[in-house]
């Protein structure tokens, strides 16, 4: 333990934190419902305020427990503490922290209440106080995912960095015999009206031995010297230089190297194998069986990785049907009373509603998470303890999975939790680190790394659930009159908490999120019903999970209907919103691209979409041209309200990395299986965006939004039926399946 | 520059490999039927077989136009379409405007490929000359491409065969195309028999099939 | 067999497989971590150092090939505290979300700046289209470009 890394000019830390032994400070505020982790171990003379700040006489080490899987959030974190605890952020080390309930997320529970996120009313927000206190008192969860993790930070870590400022500032008093009101903090110290610095460090001790304040304001944004500015991400240089290590180059002693080659028939099991010609191989150390397959250990993860494909396995086949045809015909046998998942909303009458109608129906595929890179842990089995390197969003989870593959007890399960080079909802997933798992127990005493092949990564991802809708549009006078919607899918929810040993409670929120909160509060007649299919192949959360689907079919839907009432694609919607945060939205992109409809002239088009997922409500256009070699992307223009911005720079990036990922695999991302596997195995044929074919991304932040939100997510969903709206603006077809590529080529 | 050591060092490597020629032998021999032996049927039969060779993808996605682009195409690679990743040899053909083909292709005699990765040869990646372009082609274009000077880089029949051979025995474009790894399809026939229907044709004295729409 | 290449100036005599790839020797038996495996076929372009000063694509990139070669990889280009010119205007334009394609990305410009030291839109394009990212920086990276440009040039 306690081995640092320097890893950039910013010197800051990955892992554990590196202490021993010590003093034991009481919880900083009564509502604070959990024992501060730091305390446990702390050395003589070193302070911990609370789960998110360590000082002792040499640094400061600020905790930051959200996974950051590419989001930024280890930086945005940090930048909450420091800027309450009057810091800069090249002064500290940071560090992801122990896996703990008391880092549990208090923002997950959002989405569990059964209003839509834009209702801050007395009840909704009643509910989700109640629903958050059950959470946190059954099972408090520390996770990463649901762009939740600035909602649930925003107060929390800069009320700890106030905490800890207040608490040095007694100390200093206490120290130097002035008055706490003659005191005031700036760069890491304590100053005296004299102009003596009392750097935090050096309080350490005398802080130690005191009870931390807890009576602390936090401060008006307009004092803010860090947050809602322009920052540099703490882990920027290391990413630029090659220097920042992620899991899966995780180094140590004696270390081996494995991969996996488990029955690409998912959940299927192993029959046979035969791996003498894998075993003749140089450099192998052993091949044996796991659950579902086999592993290889050898010297080097490339002999691993080619001995895996020489060992010839025989499997049972999946559970699931093995052709992808069956599965879209069971999606279409699902609309029926039995399979009802949800009626989520019914406002009006869509029945009785008059007008002339527009009926459709909708396919969205699975679809891989593919990070590039690929799934990896090294675990270390030892007599008295686990070590586990790896990259995980669910951390505590993760712990219990190991632990109970070891034998060992949870609390000597030690997850050092790495940086991770993309995620999109792969990393909330556990075979992975269960393999590795028991890997490690076969290889006890020797640490051992496992990599999945890309192509291993590829068989073995839960993709993205697969969707089909069915809609009727009514409009009359030019206007749209009611919109009915029905999606039925594969239950996203069901298959991913089925391999936490979880069943789901009452219905997939998912099989309906981003479609019956689609505000639209003006429209009379609106019904959102979704239907629950799961027999189909293991699905997992795929970044933005059902709003990408089910905001494709809605919004589709209703620009399909607006155009045959002859509206003009932008002012309808504004028309139809009613909300007063969405509508800006909507109107902000509008001026951005300077809006005067969706026909350019010949050949060329502007499509228009909305979504509200995650809290947030995001407007996207995007413009095309047809060349005579397929649709070129000109230009997008996205306009969004999380509420606070924290770093302007780094939303504006996930604006639009997230515009240009849910536009990559609308274009041409799909999982197809037959005989059972994906017939999709690496990058060239599910390729996403590429630099060439990625337009100019604008994008405009509005914060009007009464509580802050993520926004790792929310640019996806919005981005395919944008482009879909703009394909149909500029050629007169419309596409209703993704990937757009079956249907039409892109240059 | 790489040392021709590092460049045929591996040719021992594949022996051991795909290529199934022994040690000294050359992967084909030019033995042309004697003049006046072959019909001009005869002759128009072996062209047929020689057009499948050269529209195979495995030959054509490197024999495209002027707009430089290569094709992806057959078998494990599906419908037609232009190589991913924007890729464009440029005038060069070879990338060095861009993206040079090697920085993926690389140059060895070591044929193997893992599916699909980019394969390699014992000469250059590039596509071949522009004013050879076959993608798309019918067989009377072609055959008449073939059969001039200008549009073949300079050869006669025989000549034809004759880099057919040589280019084989650099372990080349040619004969990749029969040993084309990572699970690809190979051209059809086989590179002696494809020399063989050459040679056929041109003692036909190159009769060119007639296009019939 | 025993391969014996230049690595960022560092002469390295290693003993390996003779078709092991170049990234793998560079990851796991010389210990530099900074060139990544996304695909292992050449489509990702996370793995890309130089040889003999063009960039290619390490996994395609043989141990029977490196005898007397000259590598460059992302550790050799510059430092965190002295950053080559290029990472300069990546670090500047912040372009990293997931950081782990930035490698290649950077290797890849830097190769392409050093042959054509103004590239147009197009030709930026064309070069940096196998460089793969899926956080979608693009936008960002040509920004880069465009910026490592002016302080080449400058």
């Amino acid at each position: 333990m306690g081995k640092l890394r320097t890893l950039t000019r910013r010197t800051f830390l990955v892992g554990s934190s590196a202490v021993a032994g010590g003093v034991a400070f009481g919880v900083y505020r009564a509502k604070a419902p959990f024992e501060n982790p730091n305390l446990a171990e702390l050395p003589e003379g070193a302070a911990s305020f609370n789960p998110w700040v360590i000082i002792d006489a040499e640094k400061i080490t600020l905790i930051a427990p959200h996974a950051d899987k590419g989001q930024g959030v280890f930086s945005a974190q940090a930048a909450l503490i420091a800027e309450e605890l009057d810091i800069e952020l090249d002064q500290v080390e940071i560090s992801f922290g122990t896996p703990d309930k008391a880092y549990m997320n208090g923002a997950l529970t959002a989405a569990m209440v059964p209003f839509p996120q834009y209702d801050y009313g007395k009840v909704a927000e009643g509910a989700r106080r109640f629903v958050g206190g059950v959470v946190r008192a059954a099972l408090p969860i520390m996770g990463t995912g649901g762009s939740s993790a600035m909602p649930d930070s925003y107060d929390k870590l800069r009320e700890a960095g106030a905490v800890a400022r207040e608490t040095l500032k007694a100390a200093a008093s206490q120290q130097a015999g002035v008055p706490i009101e003659d005191l005031r903090t700036e760069n890491g110290a304590v100053w005296l009206p004299d102009g003596t610095a009392l750097t935090y460090t050096s309080l350490a001790a005398t802080a130690a031995q005191i009870e931390p304040v807890t009576n602390v304001a936090l401060r008006d944004p307009s004092q803010w010297r860090i947050l809602g500015k322009p920052m540099e991400r703490v882990d920027i240089v290391a990413k630029s230089t090659g220097t920042l290590p992620y899991g899966i180059d995780y180094k140590t002693e004696g270390m081996l190297f494995a991969t996996v080659k488990v029955n690409p028939r998912q959940g299927g099991a192993l029959i046979s194998f035969d791996a003498t010609a894998a075993l003749a191989m140089d450099g192998i150390t052993d091949v044996f069986e796991i659950t579902g397959g086999i592993a290889v250990v050898a010297n080097n993860t490339w002999t691993a990785i080619h001995a895996a494909n020489a060992v010839t396995c025989e499997w049972r086949k999946a559970t699931y049907p093995p052709e992808q045809d069956a599965h879209w015909a069971a999606l279409s046998a699902s609309f029926t009373d039995d399979r009802l998942n949800a009626e989520a909303r019914n406002v009006g009458d869509v029945d009785a509603a008059l007008g002339a109608e527009v009926i459709a129906e909708y396919r969205s595929p699975y679809v891989a998470h593919a990070p590039l890179e690929p799934l990896n842990a090294t675990i270390l089995v030892s007599d008295d303890r686990v070590d586990v390197w790896t990259g995980h969003q669910l951390q505590m989870f993760a712990v219990d999975m190991v632990a109970e593959i070891t034998g060992m007890d949870g609390d000597n399960v030690h997850l050092h939790n790495q940086f991770i080079g993309g995620s999109f909802g792969h990393r909330l997933e556990f075979d992975y680190l269960k393999q590795a798992a028991e890997i490690a127990v076969k290889m006890r005493g020797t640490p051992v790394k496992m990599t999945y092949s890309r192509e291993e990564d590829f068989a073995h991802d839960f993709p993205r659930h697969i969707t089909m809708g069915r809609g009727i549009g009514k409009h009359e006078n030019g206007k749209v009159t009611a919109l009915d919607v029905q999606i039925a899918g594969q239950s996203v929810m069901t298959s991913q908490m089925s391999r936490m040993g979880f069943s789901l409670p009452g219905p997939d929120t998912q099989l309906h999120e981003g479609a019956w909160d689609y505000p639209n509060l003006n429209l009379p007649n609106i019904r959102v019903r979704s239907y629950k299919e799961t027999g189909l192949a293991p699905v997992s959360s795929w970044r933005s999970v059902g709003a990408a689907p089910n905001g494709f079919i809605y919004d589709t839907l209703l620009d399909e209907t607006i155009h045959a009432a002859g509206a003009d694609p932008l002012m309808e919607r504004i028309r139809l919103m009613g909300h007063e945060v969405s509508v800006k939205v909507l109107e902000t992109v509008g001026e951005m691209c300077g809006w005067n409809g969706h026909d350019l002239g010949t050949g060329r088009g502007r499509g228009v979409a909305y979504v509200f997922s995650f809290g947030v409500p995001v407007a996207t256009v995007v413009e095309v041209t047809q060349t005579d070699r397929g649709i070129r992307l000109d230009e997008v223009w996205v306009a969004a309200d999380v509420g606070q911005v924290i770093d302007p720079v780094n939303l504006e990036n996930l604006a639009q990395g997230g515009t240009l990922f849910g536009l990559g695999h609308a274009m041409n991302c799909e999982i197809t299986y037959s005989d059972g596997m994906a017939q999709q195995s690496n990058y060239h044929d599910h390729e996403a965006m590429r630099l060439y074919q990625a337009p100019k991304v604008n994008f405009t932040a509005l914060e009007n939004n009464p509580k802050i939100k993520g926004f790792g997510e929310p640019p996806v969903p919005p981005a395919a039926p944008a482009l879909g709206n703009a394909i149909f603006a500029a050629t007169g077809q419309r596409i209703r399946e993704l990937p757009f590529n079956k249907h039409i080529d892109f240059v | 520059m790489q040392s021709l050591f590092r460049i045929f060092m591996p040719v021992f490597v594949c022996i051991l490999g795909t290529i199934s020629w022994a040690d000294g032998d050359t992967p084909a021999t030019i033995s042309a039927p004697a003049a006046g032996s072959v019909t001009p049927a005869e002759g128009l039969a072996a062209f047929d077989r020689v057009y499948e060779v050269v529209s195979h993808p495995r030959c054509a996605n490197c024999h495209t136009g002027p707009d430089n682009v290569p094709m992806w195409y057959g078998d494990s690679a599906g419908p037609a379409r232009p190589h991913g990743m924007n890729i464009n040899a440029g005038q060069s053909r070879i990338g060095v405007e861009t993206l040079i083909c090697s920085s993926c292709h690389r140059t060895s005699a070591d044929l193997r490929s893992a599916p699909h990765a980019p394969p390699r040869a014992g000469l250059d990646w590039q596509l071949a000359p522009v004013e050879f372009e076959w993608f798309g082609k019918t067989p009377a274009e072609i055959c008449a491409q073939l059969s001039d000077p200008d549009r073949n880089g300079g050869r006669d029949w025989m000549g034809l065969a004759e880099h057919l051979v040589d280019d084989a025995g650099h372990f080349g474009f040619v004969l990749w195309g029969w040993n084309p790894g990572g699970g690809r399809d190979p051209a059809p026939y086989s590179l002696q028999a494809h020399v063989d229907d050459v040679l056929i044709w041109g003692v036909a004295g190159q009769p060119c099939p007639v296009d019939t729409n | 067999m025993q391969a014996s290449f230049t690595v960022n100036g560092t002469v390295r005599s290693v003993d390996v497989p003779e078709d092991m790839p170049l990234l793998w020797i560079l990851r796991d038996k010389i210990g530099l971590m900074g060139t990544k495996y996304g695909c292992g076929i050449a489509q990702c372009g996370a793995c890309t150092v130089h040889l003999d000063g063009i960039a290619v694509r390490s996994c395609q990139v043989r141990a029977y090939e490196l005898d007397g070669a000259e590598i460059t990889t992302i550790e050799g280009l510059g430092t965190p505290d002295t950053p080559h010119p290029v990472q300069e205007a990546w670090i500047e334009t912040q372009v990293a979300q997931c950081g782990y394609c930035q490698s290649g990305q950077i290797m890849q410009a830097v190769s392409m700046l050093s042959d054509n030291p103004s590239p147009s839109d197009d030709e930026i394009d064309d070069v940096m289209s196998g460089n793969l990212c899926r956080c979608g920086t693009y936008p960002r990276i040509r920004e880069a470009v465009r910026l490592a440009i002016q302080k080449q040039g400058a």
